[in-house]
């Protein structure tokens, strides 16, 4: 059987992503503003897919590198610290800073194993957010680092309360990111990921080092990480108090890749689409409507639907693990048992 | 005896934590031989051959393995000195397809033109393999996940080839067809030292072969020798 070269799943959706920033405006669809968060969790989604999906160790401190990247590239850029380099040199910091991050948590915990290390993770990042709190003199304490200058684009100027030149500032390092973890997978590196992740014995036995494996996805992950925390400080003008940072979202984007599929690109991006569709687009949506038909007393907190996000994560996660283990769009599908 | 061995170790001990399962053991493997290590459950055979490829820790002993100290390098590099490894339970990637599985076995090599004549020769030896060349490894039966974690040591291009139980758990209509392609390697050459429960098996398509009881190298001799041994017959072959 011949089988034709199918287009993947990831590049419908940024297809879709791109259709929509050209339709959203002419069709009044306000969709860009939250798609903005969707596109930063995916980055972050990315990261963790590399060392959970790819490599196969849970981690669960996956904020910390996001508030790493938030700070140093609030370091880098804000105008009450020396430095001052501007979007882009900062944004290349923050990713130097965040792979550098990765490695010093990875070098003394990777020789550890399964649920251990997941508990270091877990560990890591309520410390970081601890330091972030306290380390005064330099993160400014819970007021964050503020205000962040905008970014300024060739051709495009200074990005200031628009949407749209964000969306595909955003958008783009997302595709750059996407091309990224998709080279990474199929090269030596991410070959010998998925060795460990499947049998680290084994894979030790194919000549294949399994502790600097592990480092390089640590530190790719957190690079990853750490460009989403830099986008989100740099949208917002602030990296916001370090509690921001918090174990909810580390859940959140684990949340992202066992929903869209382990050790899948394609699926972290449905994955964020779905969880942070849902929780900044489809529920405020729906809120605004009940609202504007009477139906629910804006006073009443349980009846906004605002307000069920995390029963409708939990939710979500519940039935996927019932009815979905694999993922909506599990790693290498159709390749799996398929013709000769 | 003619020049060094391939594979020569000697007063090797080793343990798990405070349990010691090794005790000065000694056996030798040369160049075109295939060498089989046979005793009872717990005796030390897949502890010898995981000290021999550096997963499980020496605590005294040298390792000398085609003129190099295995002792000095790490896991990781063993597979690239020439000394591939068939794990207990034959440890195949099992979300990964036969093919990438085969490939695996490649890592260490950078020679594309040899790397697909030995992909070749995998197929030739296991034709099975081909016809499930797309399907994930977890999915095949017990012998054809043997017939993979042999196929893919035999990708790193090995000087010797170690096996741990290829037998165990498996159909006895292909244990007959494994046995057989360990037969076929050893006619092309290949080095091997094969660890296996089923002593008259092994025995019959060894050169040479060593007893281990408890930790300890009791007896050796040809496969015929040991064969014909009455201690060997009441213990390990049930006559």
């Amino acid at each position: 059987m011949i089988r034709g070269r199918s287009l993947s799943p990831s590049w419908i959706l940024l297809g879709g992503a791109v259709l929509l920033g050209l339709l959203d405006r002419p069709l009044g669809l306000g969709l860009v503003d939250p798609m903005r968060g969707v596109l930063v969790f995916a980055l972050l989604g990315l990261g963790l897919n590399v060392v959970t999906g790819f490599t196969g160790l849970l981690h669960l401190g996956m904020a910390a590198f996001m508030a790493i990247g938030a700070y140093a590239f609030a370091i880098g850029t804000c105008d009450i610290y020396p430095f001052q380099l501007g979007f882009w040199p900062a944004m290349v910091l923050t990713v130097v800073v965040g792979a550098v991050a990765g490695f010093l948590l990875g070098a003394p915990t990777l020789g550890l194993r399964g649920d251990y290390l997941a508990i270091v993770t877990l560990g890591f990042g309520e410390i970081v957010q601890d330091v972030m709190k306290n380390m005064d003199a330099i993160t400014k304490g819970t007021q964050g680092i503020n205000p962040l200058p905008p970014p300024v684009l060739p051709g495009v100027g200074e990005l200031g309360s628009e949407e749209g030149p964000w969306y595909w500032l955003f958008l783009g390092l997302l595709v750059l990111a996407v091309m990224a973890c998709r080279n990474l997978e199929r090269s030596r590196t991410g070959r010998a990921w998925l060795a460990v992740r499947e049998d680290e014995l084994a894979a030790s036995c194919m000549g294949i080092a399994p502790i600097p494996a592990k480092m390089y996805a640590f530190a790719t992950g957190a690079a990853l990480a750490a460009m989403a925390g830099g986008l989100w400080a740099s949208l917002y003008a602030s990296t916001g108090e370090p509690g921001n940072y918090d174990f909810q979202v580390s859940i959140l984007a684990l949340c992202i890749v066992i929903v869209g599929g382990m050790g899948s690109i394609d699926g972290v991006l449905v994955g964020s689409l779905a969880m942070i569709g849902v929780a900044n687009i489809a529920l405020p949506k729906l809120a605004a409507w009940l609202q504007a038909r009477g139906v629910v007393d804006p006073s009443n907190v349980l009846g906004s639907p605002n307000n069920w996000k995390y029963l409708v994560f939990g939710v979500v996660l519940m039935v996927m693990m019932r009815v979905r283990p694999e993922g909506l769009l599990p790693a290498r599908l159709g390749r799996v048992g398929g013709g000769r | 005896m003619s020049a060094e061995p391939l594979l020569r170790v000697h007063g090797l001990c080793a343990g798990y934590g405070p349990v010691d399962v090794l005790h000065d053991v000694a056996l030798e493997v040369r160049q075109g031989e295939i060498v089989s290590l046979i005793g009872a459950n717990g005796a030390g055979k897949s502890s010898t051959l995981r000290c021999i490829s550096r997963i499980l820790a020496a605590r005294s002993g040298s390792l000398r393995f085609a003129g190099r100290d295995l002792l000095a390098m790490p896991a990781h590099d063993v597979v690239a000195a020439g000394l591939a490894h068939v794990p207990e339970g034959r440890r195949i990637f099992p979300r990964l397809t036969v093919l990438e599985n085969l490939e695996m076995g490649a890592y260490r090599r950078g020679d594309a033109a040899a790397i697909a004549r030995d992909l070749h020769h995998v197929r030739e030896l296991f034709p099975i393999l081909r016809d499930r060349e797309r399907q994930q490894g977890g999915t095949l039966s017990g012998g054809e996940q043997q017939m993979l974690a042999i196929g893919r040591a035999m990708m790193s291009e090995p000087r010797l080839l170690m096996m741990d139980e290829p037998s165990m758990g498996i159909a006895p209509i292909l244990v007959t067809r494994i046995f057989d392609a360990v037969k076929r390697l050893r006619d092309q050459g290949m080095t091997i030292l094969l660890v296996e429960q089923n002593a008259r098996a092994a025995l019959r398509l060894s050169d040479r072969a060593y007893v281990m009881e408890t930790g300890r190298i009791t007896l050796s001799g040809t496969g015929a020798e040991l064969l014909q041994d009455r201690r060997v017959q009441e213990a390990y072959l049930g006559d």
